[in-house]
């Protein structure tokens, strides 16, 4: 229990600013009006209309609080994009003052209505809805705290800064894999090429000394007269590299390239960690940031981390073709999400394909320059659509698959021509 | 039976205060015939000062999302909503509004009935900025009375020395007299509870 005079855990004091409210201001101009009307004309019916608002402006509080105790706390520190939560305040020591309880949102944050606490009633903790509209670490605002007397003549404001959000990407629909031929030896869920100790069946075969006996596969021994045994394809895990474009964000703010890109990688992220497949990130941006690849869900949580907090845009000095080794397992599966507006990730991307890697690149580019309809703006844009169709084809000669999300469908949708069968890897 | 939300709260007051504001700008205007020069210069203010008042209390409620890439036309449409908030437009519709009753002829009990309408409509507009619960009016309601009975016994003053001598004129002294008696009544339990 808090001691007598000592706040409770958790209570901060913030000063209040006070001033006349804008009620008050309106009564005082309807009283000062009323009366120098009536002075100047003579006419007594005008210090009539002044008499409601000085007897409402003589009920002026006299002791106002310096200072209030609030409390605040968000309800959750991780959210993901749209997600709801709030945040729970209470306030203490506004004497015989009404509170009203307001969240200010930062950028990208929308919030509820505000909330009110009547004076005298008992302290109570109330909850101001908001929902992050975008991915990214930021302070969710700034909470106001409203107070006004019973008469609505004096406002009191005090500001409470409120801690740091992390927001996730929404992680895009993914249910089926792009499944590599050759996979490492490492235990995992992929059925293999190689036999194996796995439960999908591959074949029978004659039997040889050593062979497991309760293998046996008894109706092809009888049909052959000799002891044959069934087989069973191994099954392998697979390493998938996601690489996340951060060089450019263009289109619109909410459904923009970069926002595109960070949903399709924490989509694939979850889905293949889900499949119990070794996965590792790589931020493409000004710097390079990546997490070789791993298993399980505190993995999980590090790559989420690292893709909500990208930074966004390119060095011009930066010149960053060739993408470390230790970012990049032998034999990995490459799912790039990119825009593919940037010519050095099209040249690493070009580079990994030539060492060896089997990649695929997912085109997240829905936007198109602004032309004003003129000749030369039309001719612009036409220049820079076959650009941008040379840049994918020169990829897919290369035989890097490029398929383009919307970001609304599921990514089963673009990936499904690759995801039917496994994907041969070509060195 | 629902409790109506503070956004309803706020609409209804907002449509109270609008009809208030018309109401009010009518009531001092009419007759204009009757009224001395400037008395259409004081309507048009008050006219678009209440108009911009109401604009303001609606305005209050929308918040312009500004990402720093808004084109010209958006970017002037910012700063005209920032000067409209900036302008105090409902002292300016009291004034105008006072300022057109004071150019009519003498007529108490009419500037009286504005007055309170100028009041109802202050309270008004203040429920809708705020959103607090008409209720809360109810503390307010000792003094308001005393405001308005007040009010009463200044214009029953004011009407005295130009009445007639009879039956009713006796009768408007009486009401004059209980009506400061109501106010007195009334006030003195309000500043007891206030202090």
């Amino acid at each position: 229990m808090a001691e007598p005079g000592r706040l409770p855990a958790g209570f901060r004091q913030v000063s209040v600013r006070w001033g006349l409210s804008a009620h008050a201001r309106r009564l005082l101009t309807l009283a000062l009006t009323s009366l120098i009307i009536a002075v100047v004309t003579g006419r007594p019916a005008f210090a009539g209309i002044a008499a409601p608002a000085v007897l409402l402006m003589a009920a002026w509080p006299r002791i106002r609080p310096d200072k209030v105790s609030v409390r605040t706390a968000l309800l959750d520190s991780i959210l993901v994009e749209n997600g709801e939560s709030a945040i729970r305040a209470e306030v203490r020591g506004n004497d015989s003052f009404d509170v009203s309880l307001m969240l200010e949102p930062s950028k990208d944050i929308e919030a509820g209505p505000a909330v009110g606490v009547l004076a005298g009633a008992p302290p109570k903790q109330v909850y101001l809805p908001f929902t992050p509209t975008r991915w990214g670490r930021r302070l969710v605002g700034t909470l106001a705290v409203s107070l006004s007397d019973r008469y609505w003549l004096t406002a009191g404001q005090a500001d409470v800064h409120l801690p740091t959000l992390d927001c996730r990407p929404m992680p895009a629909q993914m249910n089926s894999s792009v499944v590599l031929s050759r996979l490492p030896s490492r235990l995992g869920e992929h059925p293999a090429r190689a036999t194996g100790e796995g439960g999908e069946f591959a074949g029978v075969r004659e039997f040889v000394p050593g062979d497991r006996q309760r293998r046996i596969n008894w109706p092809a021994t009888t049909r052959h007269g000799t002891l044959h045994l069934s087989t069973f394809s191994a099954e392998r895990t697979q390493n998938v590299v996601v690489i996340a474009d951060a060089t450019t964000d263009v289109g619109e703010h909410g459904s923009s390239t970069l926002d595109l890109v960070l949903r399709g990688a924490s989509g694939a992220v979850r889905h293949y960690l889900a499949r119990r497949d070794r996965v590792g990130v790589i931020i493409y941006a000004g710097r390079l940031s990546w997490i070789g690849p791993g298993l399980g869900q505190r993995h999980f949580q590090r790559l989420i981390d690292l893709l909500a907090s990208s930074p966004v845009g390119w060095e011009r000095a930066a010149e960053l073709t060739r993408l470390p080794r230790a970012a990049l397992p032998p034999g990995a599966l490459v799912l790039v999400f990119s825009p593919l507006l940037d010519h050095r990730l099209v040249e690493a991307v070009r580079d990994l394909r030539e060492r060896g890697f089997s990649v695929v690149v997912v085109d997240v580019l829905n936007a198109e320059p602004a032309h004003d309809g003129s000749r030369i703006s039309g001719l612009t844009a036409r220049v820079w659509r076959l650009e941008q169709q040379a840049i994918r084809y020169s990829l897919k000669q290369l035989g890097v698959p490029v398929v383009h999300w919307d970001g609304v469908s599921s990514l089963d949708e673009p990936l499904a021509p690759y995801s039917r069968r496994v994907l041969v890897v070509r060195r | 039976m629902t409790a109506r939300g503070p956004v309803s709260r706020r609409w209804a007051a907002t449509a109270a205060s609008a009809v208030l504001t018309i109401g009010v700008i009518i009531w001092a205007a009419a007759p204009l015939s009757s009224a001395s020069g400037g008395a259409r210069l004081a309507l048009v203010v008050a006219a678009v000062a209440g108009g911009f008042s109401l604009f303001q209390v609606v305005l209050a409620r929308i918040r312009p999302a500004e990402s720093g890439l808004e084109s010209f036309l958006e970017r002037q449409g910012l700063r005209i909503i920032a000067a409209v908030k900036a302008v105090p437009w409902p002292e300016l519709m009291i004034i105008a509004v006072l300022t057109l009753e004071a150019l009519h002829p003498s007529r108490p009990w009419h500037t009286a009935v504005l007055g309170v309408a100028v009041l109802a409509d202050l309270l008004s507009l203040h429920l809708a900025e705020t959103g607090a619960n008409a209720t809360t009016l109810r503390r307010q309601a000792p003094l308001l009375a005393a405001g308005i009975g007040l009010c009463a016994l200044a214009v029953g003053a004011a009407a005295i020395p130009s009445l007639p001598t009879g039956t009713v004129p006796s009768v408007i002294r009486v009401v004059a007299v209980a009506a400061a008696v109501i106010a007195c009544g009334l006030a003195i339990p309000a500043w007891r509870g206030h202090d």
